[in-house]
């Protein structure tokens, strides 16, 4: 199972079942798709970028742009990869028609389109034109709004949110460049020293 | 029909069903196995070996498999990586008359598949209490009596644990215990020396160390994946699929048919005896008869009920072997109302490496020694230590490069539980068939009705406070009680609809799982439960089984049966 299982939340019995509850809780708030320009505009070059291939199924093209442009400023390639490179754009677009009901996939277009127009008012440009910096102050000051509101129902950045991260932590790059993955580890060692590990996360 | 004759037909080939081929093809009798879902073989387990990433969705569970799925996703358990095991519940209809968690595998291996492997025995106290407390009837069966084949299910299963000591959960014959973590060697002390309570590591059937016998070559050890719910081609865990059956087909003396769903016996008048069992091919819907001397019923505890009340006769008009009236009566589960979940300071320069398929538990202690509530039983939890993972973030204003820095660190820690609790047996809760209704086989709907009463909810004020005590106590902070929507049937223990009883006015079977009024049907699953304990109940249904097939072939040999 992922690593967004809440450690303490649970029973050797339920653990699994309530992580899995729990995460489809998390679901149910939203999502996000995008192409290729996306990566050009944050100064990478496309065949770096997995997510530069791919075509929006459920999501328009230009839904697709905006969820790149924010999935990416969530987590931008630096010295590791970001949302783009681990795919995330497609994976959201995928995961919001397989996966959420009919409902939240109106929320999150609904979310999405709000999302849009606000930053073209607020900023006179469209979010995907703002320099990276801008996107990045602007979505942090619209996450901090979310936090400090009413979460039911799940604001859109927050659901944008959980998607990129479950998009990434599901990904090769996003898990290996940042836990420990041992797909068979043949044994369990229940008190370890972080600087005995190799990374300080182990993927579980 | 020579072809379709044997000395032993066994329906199911679950937890129970698989015990009982084994057992019985080991004494030489030629076996028929008939289970009603799909064929599945050690070790092909299609997404066992599959990375997080070449699942697809984020292994998260459809639209499309939650809506066929109904039933199962009330528990949260189906995914892309193990949705195979999980009946389809659109497909397999029932009737729940109060919300009922009817929690169905049909393939080879049944549940065993993808059960939470958690074994512990039943105590003298579980045995001695209905007697004692008058409730429901007695147990017809001691510890003393039972023990023996507590030893040979352990030692065949491979189940590791600690020798805790404890009167209210016996010990076994363990293999090495799983660690404990840093947190909860800490919390064991703790709730050990302020409240004098237990805390131990869960006792589970994943090998921790070799096996002690040679009978299971296919089987290795546990490899700490924690991937135990898709299938472990290394056979680290029992399953019926990795252990038993593959014991049953060394002997030669097993057919083994999938896709065959047994819907009623055939019981014979003249001779007082049942001769067989009617099928009907799940694909096909060609309908056969198969003959034998000896019958195990190992379908699961409403499974065989249901099969038992679909056979009606001039002998039997309520059901088969049903005089009592208490077929498919007296349903129990374990009650799982919640639990609670805190932060725990500190630790930060630790975690762990591997995944523990196995968690801590804490022994019932309400109602043992000077303990005494307004209610009846007790209850044990289930529960772990972790640092947090990556769902943290989502509280998090960090955006951008900020954020992923913290990806490279683990969360803080958490340590949670759940209580789950006896239930006690209620006449009332109960099961029956409606010949109105049809599935797509012909076959009547299964209707069910079972609830927890007044002792089960005046207990669950002690499940959810006592765990919420207990974290307080250690000092751990943000301590939240978790109070869940429980249907009867969601901890998948459902048993009792057979009950087992010295009074064949009062009970279905005998004290070796043999129908009082027909004595060649044996039935071998959770049916024959008189009460619940809060135990998990897989290795109780494995003793009982051996047991029941060891009394089955002595009495064929001396032709009582």
């Amino acid at each position: 199972m992922s690593n967004d299982i809440p450690a303490g939340d649970d029973s050797v019995e339920m653990q699994q079942r309530r992580a899995v509850l729990k995460r489809v809780a998390w679901m149910l708030g939203g999502a996000v798709s995008a192409p290729a320009a996306l990566a050009i505009l944050q100064g990478c070059s496309a065949k770096e970028q997995p997510g530069a291939a791919w075509t929006p199924k459920f999501l328009t093209s230009d839904e697709g742009q905006l969820v790149s442009a924010i999935a990416a400023t969530l987590i931008p390639k630096t010295e590791t990869s970001g949302a783009l490179e681990a795919g995330v754009p497609a994976f959201i677009d995928v995961v919001l028609e397989a996966v959420y009901p009919n409902d939240a996939q109106a929320q999150f277009k609904a979310g999405l389109a709000e999302f849009g127009a606000a930053a073209s008012a607020a900023k006179g440009r469209s979010f995907q034109e703002l320099a990276p910096a801008e996107r990045e102050a602007y979505l942090k000051e619209s996450l901090e709004k979310a936090l400090a509101g009413n979460r039911e129902p799940k604001p859109f950045v927050l659901m944008a949110r959980e998607l990129t991260l479950l998009g990434f932590f599901s990904s090769k790059v996003g898990i290996e460049e940042n836990m420990e993955y041992v797909a068979v580890p043949t044994a369990y060692h229940g008190c370890v020293p972080l600087s005995e590990m190799k990374k300080h996360v182990y993927w579980e | 029909m020579e072809t379709n004759s044997f000395d032993a037909i066994v329906v199911g080939s679950g937890m129970s069903g698989g015990w009982a081929a084994k057992e019985l093809t080991e004494k030489g009798l030629k076996t028929l196995v008939l289970e009603r879902g799909q064929m599945v073989r050690h070790p092909d387990y299609p997404t066992a070996m599959k990375d997080p990433w070449d699942l697809p969705y984020g292994n998260r569970i459809t639209q499309e498999t939650r809506k066929r799925k109904y039933v199962w996703s009330r528990t949260g358990y189906p995914t892309p990586a193990n949705e195979i095991w999980f009946v389809d519940d659109l497909e397999n209809p029932y009737v729940e008359e109060e919300p009922f968690d009817w929690l169905r595998a049909y393939h080879v291996g049944g549940r065993s598949m993808h059960w939470a492997r958690q074994s512990y025995r039943l105590s003298p106290m579980d045995f001695e209490a209905n007697a004692k407390e008058g409730v429901g009837i007695p147990w017809p069966v001691s510890y003393d009596e039972i023990a023996p084949w507590y030893d040979k299910a352990e030692l065949f299963a491979g189940i590791s644990g600690n020798v805790d000591g404890l009167p209210q959960l016996p010990d076994g014959k363990f293999l090495p215990p799983h660690d404990l973590n840093c947190v909860e060697v800490d919390f064991k002390k703790t709730i050990d020396q302020k409240m004098g309570r237990k805390l131990i590591i869960g006792r589970c059937a994943n090998l921790t160390a070799p096996l002690t016998h040679n009978e299971s070559p296919q089987r290795g050890t546990c490899q700490a994946r924690n991937m135990c719910i898709r299938g472990c081609p290394f056979g680290a865990y029992f399953s019926s699929v990795s252990a038993t059956l593959p014991s049953a087909e060394r002997t030669g003396n097993m057919t083994l048919l999938a896709d065959q769903i047994v819907y009623e016996l055939i019981y014979d008048n003249d001779k007082g005896k049942a001769t067989g069992v009617r099928v009907i091919d799940a694909n096909t819907g060609k309908q056969t008869e198969y003959f034998a001397k000896i019958i195990f019923m190992c379908a699961s505890s409403l499974g065989s009920a249901y099969i038992m009340l679909n056979s009606t006769s001039s002998r039997f008009p309520n059901g088969f072997g049903n005089d009592s009236g208490e077929l498919g009566c007296n349903i129990m589960d374990h009650n799982k109302p919640g639990g609670s979940s805190a932060s725990v300071e500190g630790y930060l320069d630790v975690a762990y490496t591997g995944r523990r398929p196995n968690g801590f538990y804490i022994p019932r202690y309400r109602n043992v020694g000077k303990d005494k509530r307004d209610y009846l039983r007790g209850f044990g939890y289930q529960g772990r230590a972790a640092r947090a993972g990556f769902g943290r973030f989502n509280d998090s204003a960090k955006v951008g490069a900020d954020l992923k820095k913290e990806f490279q660190e683990p969360g803080p820690w958490n340590l949670g539980m759940t209580a789950f609790g006896e239930i006690l047996p209620y006449h009332e809760n109960h099961m029956k068939i409606d010949r109105s209704k049809k599935d797509k086989h012909g076959l009547p709907l299964l209707v069910v009705n079972a609830v927890v009463r007044e002792n089960e909810r005046k207990m669950e004020k002690d499940m959810r406070d006592d765990a919420a005590e207990m974290l307080e106590a250690a000092g751990y902070k943000n301590v939240t009680v978790r109070s869940d929507n429980f249907n009867v049937g969601n901890s998948i223990h459902e048993m009792g609809t057979a009950r087992m009883g010295n009074d064949p006015k009062k009970s279905v079977l005998n004290k070796y799982n043999q129908v009082h009024a027909c004595k060649n049907v044996f039935v071998t699953d959770g049916s024959f439960m008189v009460s619940s304990g809060c135990q998990n109940p897989s290795l109780t249904y494995m003793a009982f089984t051996a047991r029941a097939a060891d009394h089955a072939v002595s009495e064929l040999k001396k032709g009582n049966l």
